[in-house]
């Protein structure tokens, strides 16, 4: 069997990855960034404690932001529109789509609770209003709403609204929102990085057969095979 | 455990405790105010109908000299922040983005109160002030600011330097507001602000830098001395960071950035004109137009100023595929009202001047896209509908095989005549006048769709753009029409109408007017009769209106008009020569001479060609109305325009001499 793919043996490779020079500045800078924009504070803070690495937005902003991103994971809405409010009220003021999702999750927690009555008498005064300017906003509305009609809502088509992954998909568009605000980037830079390598391997995979990376958590070498 | 509670106070018990003589009940009520408001224009409006601008304006007026160091850490004084940071924040509330409530933050008189807050020794009540601002400056209805008082421009650059982003981007944002004048751009620019705008171009933040971008076009625009001063090589090389922003990671900025290279494209013919950043820009445009935000429902308009009246990039465009990609996002539905309007008039300009244009988009089958487009329930996306069709309907070749002229067009397109809006009539009429200059025999079908009728009722209107846009349809739709369907619009219109109209006070109606006469009387003897109907009402009216002929266009109809009557028999050509003779008051000179005289070689030749008809050889009374002419100087006057340089002057210059000759004349 005839391979056209070049072999590389892993002593190549590994000599290769030895001759390429990282700085350790700029790994320190991709780790605080990571720890920055995810907004741990503590972590950013003993971080820079031990390997002197500034990071480029305040700590400082950092707590304002995720009190309102721990608010919005706790099912706490109502608390995080008024931190947001008391940090930027531009940004729920600017943001339709943004505003919609918060007081749609509200509306979520008051149907798990059990709250029906109050559940409907929120979504009349307050989500109705919006989802007479947008279609989109009038399909979610209704989506939300069927959830009332169901008594086994695990097993229900719209299931998936009540799910914790709702919340902290919510407290994570909050998250990017304050960010872009405070100009900053909303996406950490690590991810980006494994996603381009994992792009790398695969266009490389058609030319060669080299010991490439499959377990990003442990980032072993695996002895290329044909 | 996560509450979600929704136990509020009403909005009229909230009101109530603002007036509270405490200070905490008070900033807890205006933060709540704020809350309910933030996001949700229902509830701005029933606050507002409550008066509650007024009544936090006025706190905030009453608070206005309770901080005035920042030293004090007491319990008083943090209130007194509060009061002024939430009033204020609550104040921008109301105003972003929602002019009834611009209006009611000015009216209530807080406008000063935050001008004068924003040297506030506290951090957070300057923040929450120039934001409130900054909300005002967005809407049209902010105050106009003078920039050529001495005063204010020290005003401006001292917001511009602030560190705080949202200060500086108040000062951007008063620039992009109510800088207008050329002598406004100039007198900024000899400030030195285009340099600060410029650092924080290049320096800023991304708010920072998008108002900048903001307010270099609008100092830029149509001012090709400021652009070129800027654009010069002191500062560096500037253009350069502009087209750089261009490609930036962020759509806003993007598009801002474009905004900024059209103004100087369009403004100046000195920068920007290579076809490598021509086409950047169309690509870069096109690609915006996936945006699903505000970016996205912006962007078709930043085209459209890019290609309007340029045939050149509506090639590029054309190459690019913009027909295809527009034509994609339409055809997704659902869209924002502005963004349809958008993509409409971007597509109504790729259309205006190309024939390959509109072949391509008519390729689409897109009869039915725009026939919904012109149901649509807002005035603007029907406006743009309308001038779209106008575009494409300039395709003679797909006019002459009565492509348009079918129902799925013509009646929604008959129906906006009656629209609510001017505008939308108005463009509903011009893409009718186009329509109906079909060369088939179809035009049947727009009497059919009561078309014709109401053209007629709409020539009646009170506004004279549709008045006169109604004659010019009617004008076209009469063009080479058979006897009967012309009689139809005559006996519709009635000799009184059409002879008011002609003398109507707008220039503009009285040009149509005349020349809906033309057409109707051109091609068929019976015809002329027309304008001998009710005691000759509109041969005397035409008369009337080429003695005080204001516009030269007003001449050209008219003579052509008397043109067309005088190819008919005897009495008629004797009717033309009494026309021509009478009414000249203490002038001593007929119009006819003027006319003949004029610079205008449009209006010669029509007038030459009006004596054409009144001396060729073939009628009986033509000696006798050749000597008349003679004895009135015009035959003389003919004679010197022998050489004219206009060929159509002198071809029937000769055509005239030659007849006259026949006569035995030298």
């Amino acid at each position: 069997m005839a391979s056209s793919k070049k072999l590389i043996s892993r002593e190549e490779w590994e000599k290769r990855l030895n001759n390429v020079k990282i700085r350790k500045e700029d790994m320190n800078k991709l780790v605080m960034n990571f720890l920055v924009t995810e907004g741990n504070v503590e972590a950013a803070k003993k971080f820079r404690m031990e390997s002197g690495t500034h990071p480029d937005i305040g700590l400082a902003t950092i707590t304002d932001r995720m009190a309102v991103k721990k608010a919005a994971q706790c099912g706490n809405v109502k608390d995080a529109i008024e931190k947001i409010n008391d940090l930027n009220p531009e940004i729920l003021d600017t943001n339709p789509q943004l505003f919609f999702q918060l007081q749609q999750q509200r509306l979520i927690e008051l149907i798990r609770n059990g709250k029906v009555e109050a559940a409907l008498e929120f979504a009349q005064e307050e989500l109705a209003p919006r989802a007479e300017e947008n279609q989109s906003f009038l399909e979610e509305l209704e989506r939300t709403i069927s959830l009332v009609a169901f008594e086994d809502t695990s097993n229900c088509p719209v299931g998936e609204l009540l799910d914790i992954s709702q919340r902290l998909k919510t407290a994570s568009e909050v998250n990017a929102a304050v960010l872009t605000s405070q100009s900053n980037e909303k996406d950490p830079k690590l991810p980006s990085l494994l996603k381009m390598l994992i792009w790398a391997q695969n266009k490389l995979d058609k030319k060669a057969a080299y010991p490439c990376i499959n377990d990003l958590s442990n980032a072993r070498l695996e002895d290329p095979t044909f | 455990m996560p509450s979600a509670t929704v136990n509020k106070p009403r909005p009229s018990e909230l009101l109530s405790r603002l007036t509270s003589a405490e200070p905490e009940v008070k900033v807890r009520a205006l933060r709540e105010v704020k809350n309910q408001i933030i996001g949700n224009r229902t509830k701005k409006l029933s606050f507002l109908k409550l008066g509650a601008v007024p009544a936090v304006a006025g706190i905030l007026a009453d608070s206005i000299d309770d901080v005035t160091d920042n030293n004090n850490c007491n319990n008083d004084s943090n209130n007194a922040i509060n009061i002024l940071v939430q009033s204020a924040a609550a104040l921008g509330s109301f105003a972003c983005g929602f002019d009834a409530g611009v209006q009611a933050v000015l009216d209530a008189g807080a406008f000063p109160n935050l001008l004068r807050l924003l040297a506030n020794p506290n951090e957070k009540v300057v923040d929450a002030v120039a934001r409130a601002l900054r909300m005002i400056y967005q809407s049209k209805l902010a105050p106009k600011y003078d920039f050529l008082q001495q005063k204010n421009m020290e005003f401006l650059i001292s917001l511009l330097n602030s560190e705080k982003e949202n200060v500086s981007g108040l000062g951007a944002s008063i620039i992009t507001r109510s800088c207008e004048t050329n002598l406004e751009q100039k007198a900024l620019f000899d400030a030195g602000i285009l340099r600060k705008l410029n650092s924080l171009l290049e320096g800023g933040s991304l708010s920072q830098r998008d108002a900048s971008l903001e307010s270099l076009a609008t100092i830029f625009r149509n001012n090709p001395e400021v652009i070129s001063k800027f654009a010069g090589p002191e500062i560096g090389r500037p253009l350069s960071s502009i087209i750089d922003l261009a490609k930036d990671r962020y759509p806003r900025t993007r598009l801002l950035a474009c905004m900024c290279l059209i103004v100087i494209r369009n403004a100046s013919p000195h920068f920007l004109q290579d076809i490598g950043i021509k086409t950047k820009l169309i690509h870069i445009l096109l690609e915006l137009l996936d945006d699903p935000g505000q970016v996205g429902d912006e962007a078709p308009f930043a085209f459209s100023s890019l290609i309007a009246q340029k045939e050149d990039l509506q090639k590029l465009a054309l190459e690019a595929n913009a027909i295809d990609k527009l034509h994609h996002h339409i055809k997704k539905g659902s869209l924002h009202p502005r963004r349809y309007e958008g993509i409409l008039l971007a597509l109504a300009d790729m259309c205006s001047k190309l024939e390959s244009c509109r072949s391509k988009f008519l390729s689409l089958q897109v009869l039915n896209l725009l026939a919904d487009a012109l149901t649509d329930y807002n005035a603007g996306v029907r406006a743009a509908a309308c001038i779209c069709l106008k575009s494409v309907t300039r395709s003679i070749k797909n006019l002459s095989a009565g492509y348009f002229m079918n129902e799925t067009i013509v009646i929604p397109l008959v129906q906006l005549f009656l629209d609510p809006s001017t505008s939308v009539q108005v463009a509903a009429l011009g893409a009718t006048s186009n329509i109906v200059v079909d060369f088939t025999t179809r035009k049947s079908i727009f009497v059919q769709c009561g078309g014709m009728k109401q053209l007629v009722q709409l020539a009646k209107s009170m506004e004279s753009s549709v008045r006169s846009n109604a004659l010019w349809a009617l004008k076209n739709f009469v063009f080479q029409a058979d006897n009967r369907l012309k009689e139809g619009v005559f006996s519709e219109l009635t000799a009184s109408l059409l002879s008011s109209l002609i003398r109507d006070p707008e220039p503009s109606v009285q040009e149509q007017a005349l020349a809906l006469v033309r057409n109707l009387v051109d091609g068929c003897i019976n015809l002329i009769e027309f304008v001998f109907a009710e005691d000759g009402l509109i041969l005397g009216a035409i008369g009337r209106q080429l003695q005080c002929a204001s516009t030269a266009e007003i001449g050209i109809q008219g003579m052509y008009a008397l043109c067309n009557v005088a190819s008919g028999n005897e009495f008629h050509k004797e009717a033309v020569m009494q026309l021509l003779f009478t009414q000249m008051g203490d002038k001593n000179q007929s119009f006819v001479i003027k006319f003949l005289q004029s610079n205008d070689s449009r209006l010669c030749t029509a007038t030459v060609w009006t004596i054409v008809n009144l001396t060729c050889p073939s009628s009986p009374g033509a000696p006798g109305r050749l000597e008349k002419l003679r004895n009135a100087g015009i035959v003389s006057q003919i004679k010197n325009m022998v050489n004219d340089p206009c060929v159509d002057v002198k071809l029937r210059v000769r055509t005239v001499l030659g007849q006259s000759m026949a006569f035995g004349d030298n």
